[in-house]
């Protein structure tokens, strides 16, 4: 088993799910150097999105990575409603879906500090980079801090690229 | 002893003064640090800000597509540990 990101996010977009990708690996898409192993996305939480979600995966044999005998996923409209949060493996890499953001609020809200990126033949809502940095300080824990000095960094190389003025 | 407290009050004065210099270089240092440069602050700790450069010259699908390496390379040296 490799992990095929890229795969991962394809499914995804073919399948119409509504989602927005969070955390490191947007760091990653950003232009940070580390690795992450997992993709974050932020998603509606609606039964009909994640019923979508499961469609799009279910070849990947997805199981709930945190349930201590790697429960296979099987939502239905009933179960839906339970979850706030997935965490997901698949056969393609990790996947953690997430209902709320830390920092910036649920999926509307997140959609809204969101950009449409391409990446080959796809657009996908990708957090902003200002979102990004707003979340993982909210979130306040140590690993988090050489991915905000690394996106903090973006920033500033992004303006001076750009010519812009700091702001302080 | 008035000339005691003379000096006990010229000692308090001093006292006073350095408190407030030293009240003043602090908030001097922290006003340098909220200024700090991001790029200074991520070199200091440690981070290659020249890789994040070079990564930012690259398009979306370049950047994924490495990061995607370096993470199945990881997942085999990984696996190549465990006995």
């Amino acid at each position: 088993m490799s992990n095929d990101f890229v795969n991962l996010l394809e499914r995804l977009v073919k399948n119409g799910v509504e989602f927005v990708i969070v955390g490191g690996f947007a760091g990653v898409v950003h232009g940070c150097t580390y690795v992450t192993q997992d993709i974050d996305i932020c998603c509606d939480f609606s039964p009909a999105n994640l019923l979508l979600l499961q469609k799009a995966i279910s070849d990947l044999n997805p199981v709930h990575r945190m349930t201590p005998n790697r429960k296979k996923l099987k939502l239905s409209d009933e179960t839906c409603e339970q979850f706030k949060n997935l965490y997901l493996d698949t056969e393609n890499g990790q996947l953690d879906c997430l209902s709320f953001i830390d920092g910036l609020g649920d999926y509307s809200r997140v959609k809204q500090e969101s950009e449409l990126v391409e990446v080959e033949d796809m657009k996908i809502h990708v957090l902003r980079l200002d979102a990004l940095i707003k979340s993982k300080r909210a979130l306040n824990r140590p690993r988090d801090k050489a991915a905000i000095l690394q996106l903090e960094s973006i920033n500033r190389l992004r303006m001076k690229a750009s010519g812009e003025q700091d702001e302080d | 002893m008035r000339g005691f407290f003379v000096l006990l009050s010229l000692v308090r004065t001093f006292i006073i003064m350095s408190m407030a210099e030293r009240s003043n270089q602090n908030f001097k240092h922290r006003n340098r640090s909220r200024r700090a440069d991001p790029l200074q602050v991520a070199a200091d700790y440690g981070i290659d800000v020249s890789m994040l450069a070079d990564n930012l010259k690259r398009s979306v699908a370049e950047r994924i597509r490495r990061h995607q390496l370096a993470l199945n390379t990881v997942e085999k040296l990984r696996k190549a540990k465990r006995p």
